[in-house]
């Protein structure tokens, strides 16, 4: 408990730390370019399209998804996918790559983690608007229960800083966790309903997928942009199912960065 | 914001009190281990077990000394004596192994183009160094003519910084650390690169910084500058403290001693670079 505190004070003590460290990261890493920033947003895009033709027009032949046409369903799930799995590959990286950093400088170490969490979300918020704009001239106007999609965005972020606050600890003491890391987050993207529809599957087996926490915010942004319902209250167990495990892994996280982040110099 | 408050586990750096204002720097003690192992292998069941592996290494064995107020100290020694990390452990960047480390007040590290970002430009990677050291924005606003003045690099501010010469990152570097005013500045070779005209105007400000009272630990290989600029020298051999006092008399004992070892260079100089990190 102590430990989650001393993170979670050092993350808004330093907040505008992580947002400007969070926009130099986007910057450097798209300076060499002419269209510069805007590939975090036409690279997604080119692979929506990529995407759709496989899977909604090859494989589903065109059709929809519960009434909902197949485009729509897949870019409100993919664009969630496109935060956490930039996110949580570069996050675990965080700290081992910026040996800069972390060597020559006293820097509270817990926010690297953040600030590529952040970089990763200002596309995402890019990518919200064009979806939202996409919905809103294809028979998905905004409702009322587009007010669920701040919490879960919020759901987003702290779930994946959790998770990268493990694992770019993990990779620092073991290299080859990355490598398990991107393996794993291959199988992952099938793993959660983006791309193909998982209703025909048994109950049981429906019941395992939704251990992983990715589809409980898939299918909240769902709910949240085709008006079909209050799903963090319909689905209290679930939301409850989600904070649990949250607070699991920040906890886990919390102690493992806290008790090793004095000897991340020495492993590097 | 306040810069970054220091919380270190096995080191105390507190003020030291009233008893001795005068003090800077006091180290007791120190000793830092290291691990090299052979294998990979070895360093997983070392990690894993609570058996140790792997073959320990003192890149430090109970190294004593105090630094004053406005002294300046050089360190000196052979390739992986124990001086960098040494100077690590005062910059509060590594935790030592054992031992005490006081420091009283902030320290700036300077090696050569130390933390420069190669895509952004020189303003962004000014900004970007001052956030890392724990600078607000209004600070930095306020710092960053001063820095560019000082580095003096023109047009080439606005330019990443991949399109450097070794000489303008080292000067934008140095610029950086001297202007963020630090009560203890450690310098590690980082003004052996740089033109004349820019290593006098350095040493300038240094000798300003001495005089406002501040304490210096300069590393470098050449025993002319250090016999310029330093008021007591520090010898390191193998991870000890060969000797530590007045300048003269301790360059005058370690030039002797480079003499001998370069005479007969087959014996005595395996060293390991794991110490020189």
């Amino acid at each position: 408990m102590h430990s989650i505190g001393q993170i979670l004070k050092e993350q808004i003590l330093y907040f505008h730390l992580i947002r400007r460290l969070s926009l130099f990261e986007i910057k450097s890493k798209n300076n060499s370019n002419y269209l510069g920033v805007s590939w975090e947003i036409i690279n997604p895009l080119i692979q929506v399209g990529i995407y759709w033709f496989v899977f909604g027009y090859g494989i589903r032949g065109g059709q929809d998804v519960g009434g909902i046409p197949f485009f729509q369903w897949m870019l409100a799930g993919i664009i969630v996918w496109f935060f956490a799995n930039p996110s949580i590959l570069e996050g675990s990286k965080a700290i081992y790559k910026r040996k800069t950093i972390i060597s020559k400088m006293n820097f509270p170490m817990s926010v690297i983690p953040s600030f590529v969490i952040f970089s990763k979300l200002y596309p995402h918020l890019g990518l919200l608007a064009i979806a939202i704009v996409t919905f809103q001239f294809s028979g998905y106007p905004i409702t009322i229960y587009y007010l669920q999609i701040p919490y879960f965005l919020f759901s987003t972020v702290i779930l994946l800083f959790s998770i990268t606050l493990i694992t770019s600890t993990l990779t620092t003491i073991i290299r080859d966790i990355q490598n398990l890391i991107a393996a794993f987050m291959r199988m992952l993207i099938y793993l959660t309903p983006i791309l193909w529809v998982t209703r025909s599957l048994p109950d049981f087996v429906q019941m395992v997928m939704k251990a992983n926490p990715l589809y409980y915010l898939v299918e909240g942004y769902r709910a949240a942009f085709f008006g079909q319902s209050w799903y963090l209250f319909e689905h209290w167990e679930y939301t409850l199912y989600f904070w649990a495990l949250v607070f699991i892994l920040l906890w886990i996280g919390s102690k493992l960065h806290l008790k090793f982040r004095s000897h991340f110099v020495e492993l590097i | 914001m306040d810069r970054f408050v220091r919380e270190n586990v096995s080191t105390v750096r507190l003020g030291l009190g009233s008893e001795d204002m005068e003090t800077s720097v006091v180290i007791k003690n120190v000793t830092k281990k290291y691990k090299l192992y052979r294998k990979n292998r070895e360093k997983v069941m070392d990690l894993i077990l609570p058996k140790s592996f792997g073959q320990d290494f003192y890149a430090l064995k109970n190294v004593s000394f105090e630094a004053k107020k406005g002294e300046t100290i050089g360190f000196v020694g052979t390739n992986g004596s124990g001086k960098s990390t040494l100077l690590n452990i005062i910059a509060g960047i590594i935790p030592p192994t054992d031992g005490v480390v006081e420091v009283n007040g902030e320290s700036a590290y300077i090696a050569v183009n130390a933390g420069l970002k190669n895509e952004l430009t020189g303003r962004e990677n000014i900004e970007l160094k001052c956030l890392m050291l724990g600078f607000s924005k209004e600070q930095i606003k306020r710092m960053e003519p001063d820095i560019i003045e000082f580095a003096d690099i023109g047009p080439f501010i606005d330019q990443p910084v991949k399109s450097y010469s070794s000489g303008m990152k080292s000067r934008l570097g140095f610029s950086i650390s001297v202007n963020i005013d630090p009560d203890i500045l450690i310098i590690d070779e980082a003004l052996a690169v740089g033109d004349k005209a820019f290593a006098k105007k350095s040493m300038e400000r240094m000798n300003d910084f001495k005089e406002r009272g501040k304490t210096i630990f300069f590393v470098s290989h050449s025993t002319k500058q250090i016999k310029n600029f330093c008021d007591k020298v520090l010898w390191l051999q193998k991870g000890e403290v060969k000797a530590f006092g007045p300048t003269e008399d301790v360059l005058d004992e370690y030039d002797a001693f480079i003499k001998m070892i370069s005479k007969k260079p087959k014996k005595k100089k395996k060293v390991t670079e794991a110490a020189s990190r």
